[in-house]
Parts: structure tokens; C-alpha cells; sequence
């Protein structure tokens, strides 16, 4: 039969579509997530569990963790749980940058469809944590064996506010003094890093290439983008006797100390020219284009398989004092988690901080093993054997100390460090001005901070 | 008809239903419409209003009235008159080469050529491409040390700019990536728009002796007229919302060199967490967009002829 559709008909339908649609947006939306396709090398057989002792069946957890390159090995760490125990399984998904998750997860509390646990990096933990988006872990650690002790201990303590445990170090890091070693002994210089930044002023000037005014190979790279250029130059400014800020956030960049370091940043690059300000330092390093950079101990297994010549790793050079931050990012569990979840949340992380999930994670990431028995372990001296620029970032470690509260405390504190540093050296403008500027840019940004600090009692 | 003039009460429902159904019909027709945009634009613009007087963090549970507190804040912005600026050249340096651009290749493209096909998708090509595609390859072209402009420079003698680490050459090399990938877009609607001006009026000025310029200046200018006006209201509209390519090649940077309205919002919403601030440069853009919309369609309207 043939009916002609008539306008009608036509309006009827336009009804119902509309009315569906209506319906459909009113309906509450699915508030699990679909769960992700397993990784096909994770065995199939269960092995007998050590997982939490309430559970029945499979408790899902869903984290955001890390992307990219460092997203695989992670992969390769939940495998390796969901290998050991079959309690608890991992959904983990992917929200991009450290940056770009702590943007999703604002938007995802507000939409109450936050994940149970999160990787937070050093600048962004603090933000949930004023929220009161975090779960104190205290007892969720004593029950999943999460010993305290054994962490190193100015990794563990940054974590904690008031008494109790917000954000636990998994992927920490510092920065390290990178240098090109195939480079250092072409121009007769020690296979070793410089002991101070005066030591490294009088290297410099033997690794830089000039090709008529055009500079070759720079001896030195440290400062990319606004983003992460703060953290890499603090330990400059520490070293300087400088600061960003005291613990209790006072913005301190006029002090003589930071002056100083600024001077000698902006030197580097400008009146001695011995230094490049690249768009990504780690390719200019692993493609020979400036001899040394301070990186991430973090990007080592990156570096290491990047680079064709031989590379050395040191201590970040000091001057006045030592200057060695931490950096890097830890396992948030959020409020909102049911309790068996935020049990089976920290039963993975006590593994992936465990010895075995840890010596795992670290030894393929480059991360720094974050606890004390892992470092003390014989396979992880052994791995020190193999691969001894491994060992400089361990053997820094008791040079740290925790960052200042402007880059880490203040929201994109370490962005408008990182474009006044930006200002300084690559816009040449004046240090002071610069900087006066930047600290009234801080104070702006601090006042919603120390309100809530107020009222958390620190 | 006899009937309803009998009963007056009768012809007034009779009206009343008649006007119903009209209504339902204007709603059939509108309503979805209405309904999208009142959802996706006109909620969030009033949201956005509200916001900009708060002093909300996306996150907390505290969302305090803080009256102009935000927009004398913006105003008293250390970078706003940079951001000004840049967002002020950007547009107009970039409007006007897609515009100028986009005509060239438009009237060549409009000739009988071999190819003309292949030329003219090729060119279209950038335009469906996403913005942070294209951006992370023009990252590669503009390498100073290793890029594609490089070694086209090389041989030359010259050496190539430090395209994203100069503050003096970022915000041109910006403008070059959305110019190539608008290009296109402004060639094609040309092209649509020089095909629509009739073919005898080409004859006409023939016949009465006009050159070539005087044929272009006095006939195709004026016939492309509402499409020029179509391309610049569009092409200042998505040149002000430009923030794919500036995220992806230069984050603002550097120096601010490339931070406009648009990325100094994503700054303070989405890094500071500063949302009524950022919503302050959402009124901001706003307003700008309004005016601009409204002066084209006021004073620029007036000298088309839709031919």
C-alpha cells in the first residue's frame, strides 16, 4: 500500500521525535563507566588472591592515570596486579596531561561522575584537597599494609596535612643535571657533572658551537615553555639562597637570593650566550643540540633510549646552597569512592608502591623508587649496576627538599612563575619590574588559599 | 461561511483554533531550534553572566556574590592591554589575508584550468583537518634548526627565524597556520560567489569597452559584495574563538606574544581556576562579537547589492 505522508503526519512525528528526545535528556545518565577492554596479556587464570579479605566478587575501581608513553608501562603495572589477584580489577582510562586530568576532574566532581582514584601531579593535589575532594587514607593504608615507615620520608610527608594522608608518592621525581658525555670529553672536560653553577660558567663556553652568529649546540637548555620552566629553575634559585615563597606563603621573588638566580638565568642566555631557550628541552638534549638540560628524572628511560650518545646523569649543581626539589605526582582516593571501592583502591596502590609493583614501575619509567626497602632490594642494586644513571636521581634524593608553596599551593601558581621567568629571559624586561609584578599576580591567587586553609586548620 | 457570520461566538473559536494551529505549526518548525539554542547558548551566556560575578573555583562548595569585584580585577590585568592587542592584530591582519588571499585564489581557480579540481580540493583540504593536527605539523615547518622552512631558507643564505621561541615572530607564524587553514574555506565560498554573477553582464561591459580592472572593479566586486560580507562577519567571528592552534604551537607564549581574549580565558578558568574572572573575558568577547556583528550589519549591509 502506498500512503502519502501528509503535514500532519508529518507534525505527529515531529511530536513524538521531539517528546523522545525530551525524554531521553531527562533520563538520569549511567553513572558507571563502560568498563575498558582488558590488556589481552593479563592471564586469563585467576592465582590465588591477596586481595582485600571482604571481597565476594570483582571490585572495579576506576582511575585516571597516566598518558602516552608512560601510560603503557602503567598499563603494564595494572596487568601485572590483575595477574596477581583477581579481587580487584583496574579500569584504567586515560584523561591526558597532568593538567588536562585536573580539568577533568573539576568538571567530573561537579558533574558527580568522578572517578575513585586519580594520579595527581605535585601542583594539582592541593586543589582537590581544599575542596575536600580527597579521602583521608590513614586507616584505608593501615588495612591495605601501606607501611608509612618504609617510605622515604620527604616523599610520604608531603602528602600529609593534618596529620593525615591525602596524596601517596608513586611517580616522583626530581630534577637532574642531563649531560652529553661523548661532548663533555671532546672538549676535555671531566666525565662528571659541575659542581657548582661557577663551575659549569667556566665549562660552558667549551661546549657551545656558534655557526657564524647562529648558535649550533648550546651548552646549556633549561627553560621551555611557561609550563614546568618554575620547577627546573627553583633548584637555580634555591641554590642562589633564593625562594619562590615561605611555607606559610609569603611571596619572597624581591629577595636578593632570587634576583641573583634570575640574573644568572637570563645571563646564561643572553649576555653569554651559552645557553638556548628550546620549545622542548628533552629533544634538544637527545638530539645533540645543546650539551647539558635539567630534566625530569622521570624522562631517563625516554632519554636513554633516545639518545645516540652516551649519556650522563649528575646532581643538579649548586652554589650558595644545594637546590634539589621533588616533583613528579601521587594516588589521590576521591570522597565520593563507596567504601569497598576506596579498600580495593588501596589495596593497588599498595601494590603499585609495593616492592614488587614499584621496582616494576620505577626501573621502566625512570620514576624514583619510593621506598626505602625497594632501593635496598638486590634486584634494584643490580638494576643501579646496569644502568647507573639510574642511580644519581636515588642518590640525590636526600639533597631534596619539598617545593615552595607558590609554585605547588597557588593554582597555576607554577604557570605565572613560569611566564615571569618566560619575561625575564626570553623578553629581556627588567628582573625587579618583572618580578614585582608576578608577586602581586600571586597574592591575587593566594587570597582564596589561605582563606581555605582558614578554615581546614592548615 | 454563512454559518460562522451568524455566530459570532462560533467564528472566534473558529479563529482561535485556526491561530492555534498556526502556532503549533510556527512551533513545529522553530521550536527545536529555539530549544537548541536556548540549551546550548542562551543558558550558559546567562550562566556565564552570573559567573562573572563570583567568585567561584569550579570546585568548591562556597560561590560568593563579589559584585564588579572581578571586572575591576580584569581591567586592573597587568596583560590585558597585551592580550588586547594581540587579539586585535591577530583578527585583522588574519581576516584580511584570508579575505585578500581567498579572493586571488578564488578568481584563479574560477579560470578553465587543467587541474582546477585537484587545485581547489587541495587547497579546501587544511580547512576540514583538525586545528591541533595541523598545529602539531606546522611545529615541524617552523624548526629553526630542523624544519622545512629551514632548509628552504638554508640555501638561500638566510637563517630561519626562531618562529615560536621569538616574541617578535610567534604571532605572525600563528597568523600563517590559520591563514593556510581558512584559505580554503574563503576560496571556495568566492568561488560560488564569482559563479553567481551573471555571465552578460561580463558581455555588457565588453560591448560598452571596460578593461579587464575596470570589468573586475565595476562587475565582480560588486557582485561578490554579499559574499565579502559573509566571509569577513564569519571570519572575524572564528578569528576571535582562534584557540586549537595557540594551545597546540605556543600556549600564549611566548611572553604572552600570542595570548588572546580567547587563550587568556582558558588561563584563568580552566589554570587558575579563577572562573569569574574568566567569565568577565567571556562577557568581554561577547560584547566585542555583538558589536561587531551589529556595526557589519548596520553599516556594511548597506553597501552590498545582491546583484
Amino acid at each position: 500500500m502506498n500512503k502519502k505522508v501528509t503535514r500532519r503526519d508529518l507534525l505527529k512525528g515531529i511530536g513524538f521525535g521531539v517528546g523522545a528526545i525530551a525524554l531521553a535528556a531527562c533520563a538520569p545518565a549511567a553513572t558507571t563507566a563502560p568498563t575498558a577492554v582488558q590488556p589481552t596479556n593479563a592471564p586469563a587464570a585467576a592465582q590465588p588472591t591477596t586481595a582485600p579479605a571482604a571481597a565476594t566478587g570483582t571490585t572495579t575501581v576506576t582511575y585516571w592515570g597516566f598518558s602516552g608513553a608512560l601510560g603503557k608501562t602503567e598499563d603494564d603495572l595494572v596487568a601485572k596486579y590483575h595477574a596477581k589477584q583477581t579481587a580487584v580489577k583496574i579500569d584504567r582510562q586515560v584523561q591526558g596531561s597532568y593538567e588536562e586530568t585536573a580539568q577533568k576532574l573539576t568538571a567530573a566532581l561537579a558533574a558527580k561522575t568522578a572517578p575513585d582514584m586519580v594520579l595527581l601531579s605535585d601542583v594539582w593535589w592541593f586543589k582537590f584537597y581544599r575542596a575536600k575532594a580527597l579521602l583521608p587514607m590513614n586507616d584505608l593504608a593501615a588495612t591495605a599494609k601501606i607501611d608509612s615507615a618504609d617510605f622515604v620520608e620527604s616523599l610520604w610527608k608531603e602528602g600529609v596535612r593534618q596529620g593525615n594522608q591525602y596524596w601517596i608518592p608513586f611517580a616522583r621525581s626530581t630534577p637532574l643535571f642531563y649531560y652529553n658525555a661523548d661532548m663533555f670529553k671532546a672538549a676535555g672536560l671531566p666525565d662528571r657533572g659541575p659542581k657548582t653553577w661557577t663551575e659549569f660558567s667556566e665549562w660552558a663556553p667549551k661546549l657551545v658551537k656558534m655557526d657564524g652568529s647562529t648558535m649550533k649546540v648550546a651548552a646549556f637548555a633549561g627553560l621551555a615553555a611557561a609550563s614546568y620552566s618554575a620547577w627546573v629553575f627553583q633548584c637555580v634559585n634555591w641554590a642562589f639562597g633564593g625562594s619562590y615563597s615561605s611555607p606559610d606563603l609569603k611571596i619572597t621573588l624581591l629577595d636578593p637570593g632570587t634576583i641573583d638566580a634570575s640574573q644568572f638565568y637570563t645571563d646564561l642566555v643572553n649576555k653569554k650566550q651559552l645557553a638556548s631557550t628550546p620549545k622542548d628541552v628533552q629533544k634538544d638534549f637527545t638530539t645533540g643540540l645543546t650539551a647539558t638540560a635539567l630534566l625530569s628524572t622521570g624522562g631517563l628511560t625516554g632519554i636513554l633510549k633516545d639518545a645516540q650518545f652516551n649519556v650522563g646523569t649528575a646532581f643538579v649543581p649548586e652554589e650558595k646552597a644545594v637546590g634539589v626539589c621533588t616533583g613528579g605526582s601521587g594516588l589521590t582516593i576521591l570522597t565520593g569512592t563507596a567504601a569497598d571501592k576506596a579498600t580495593a583502591a588501596a589495596n593497588y596502590i599498595a601494590y603499585a608502591t609495593g616492592n614488587e609493583g614499584g621496582e616494576f614501575w620505577s626501573q621502566n619509567s625512570g620514576y624514583m623508587p619510593v621506598r626505602k626497602s625497594t632501593v635496598s632490594s638486590a634486584t634494584y642494586q643490580k638494576f643501579f649496576a646496569d644502568h647507573p644513571q639510574a642511580k644519581t636521581a636515588v642518590d640525590q634524593l636526600p639533597r631534596t627538599r619539598p617545593q615552595d608553596a607558590a609554585r605547588v599551593f597557588i593554582p597555576g601558581g607554577d604557570q605565572i612563575l613560569g611566564k615571569g621567568l618566560d619575561r625575564i629571559v626570553v623578553g629581556k624586561e627588567d628582573i625587579k619590574a618583572v618580578w614585582t609584578d608576578i608577586a602581586a599576580q600571586l597574592e591575587k591567587e593566594a587570597e582564596p588559599v589561605r582563606k581555605d586553609l582558614a578554615t581546614l586548620g592548615g | 461561511m454563512q454559518n460562522t457570520a451568524r455566530h459570532p461566538a462560533n467564528s472566534i473559536r473558529r479563529l482561535i483554533k485556526r491561530d492555534w494551529r498556526e502556532w503549533l505549526v510556527f512551533l513545529a518548525f522553530a521550536g527545536p531550534n529555539v530549544a537548541l539554542f536556548a540549551i546550548f547558548t542562551y543558558t550558559p551566556l546567562i550562566n556565564n553572566l552570573l559567573l562573572s560575578f563570583s567568585d567561584w573555583n569550579m570546585i568548591s562548595a562556597d560561590k560568593n556574590f563579589v559584585g564588579l569585584q572581578n571586572y575591576v580585577d580584569i581591567i586592573n590585568d597587568s596583560q590585558m592591554g597585551k592580550v588586547l592587542l594581540n587579539t586585535v592584530l591577530f583578527t585583522s591582519s588574519s581576516v584580511l589575508l584570508v579575505l585578500l588571499l581567498g579572493l586571488g585564489g578564488g578568481l584563479l581557480l574560477n579560470q578553465k584550468l587543467r587541474g582546477r579540481n585537484a587545485a581547489r580540493s587541495i587547497l579546501f583540504t587544511p580547512n576540514i583537518l583538525s586545528g591541533a593536527a595541523i598545529a602539531i605539523v606546522w611545529i615541524y615547518i617552523f624548526d629553526p634548526r630542523f624544519g622545512l622552512i629551514y632548509t628552504v631558507l638554508k640555501p638561500l643564505g638566510i637563517d630561519s627565524p626562531k618562529w615560536l621561541t621569538d616574541p617578535n615572530w610567534a604571532l605572525p607564524a600563528i597568523v600563517i597556520v590559520y591563514v593556510w587553514k581558512y584559505l580554503g574555506y574563503a576560496t571556495v565560498i568566492y568561488i560560488a560567489g564569482l559563479q553567481a554573477i551573471p555571465g552578460d553582464l561580463y558581455e555588457a561591459a565588453r560591448v560598452d569597452g571596460a578593461s579587464a580592472w575596470m570589468r573586475f572593479r565595476h562587475v565582480t566586486l560588486p557582485g561578490l559584495s554579499p559574499v565579502m560580507f559573509f566571509l569577513i562577519l564569519t571570519s572575524i567571528l572564528s578569528s576571535f574563538q582562534s584557540f586549537d592552534i595557540i594551545n597546540v604551537m605556543t600556549k600564549g607564549g611566548p611572553v604572552n606574544a600570542t595570548n588572546t581574549l580567547i587563550y587568556r580565558l582558558y588561563e584563568l578558568g580552566f589554570i587558575n581556576f579563577a572562573i569569574g574572572r574568566a567569565g568577565v573575558i567571556g562577557m568581554v568577547l561577547f560584547v566585542m562579537m555583538f558589536a561587531v556583528t551589529l556595526l557589519q550589519l548596520r553599516y556594511l549591509d548597506r553597501q552590498v547589492s545582491y546583484a
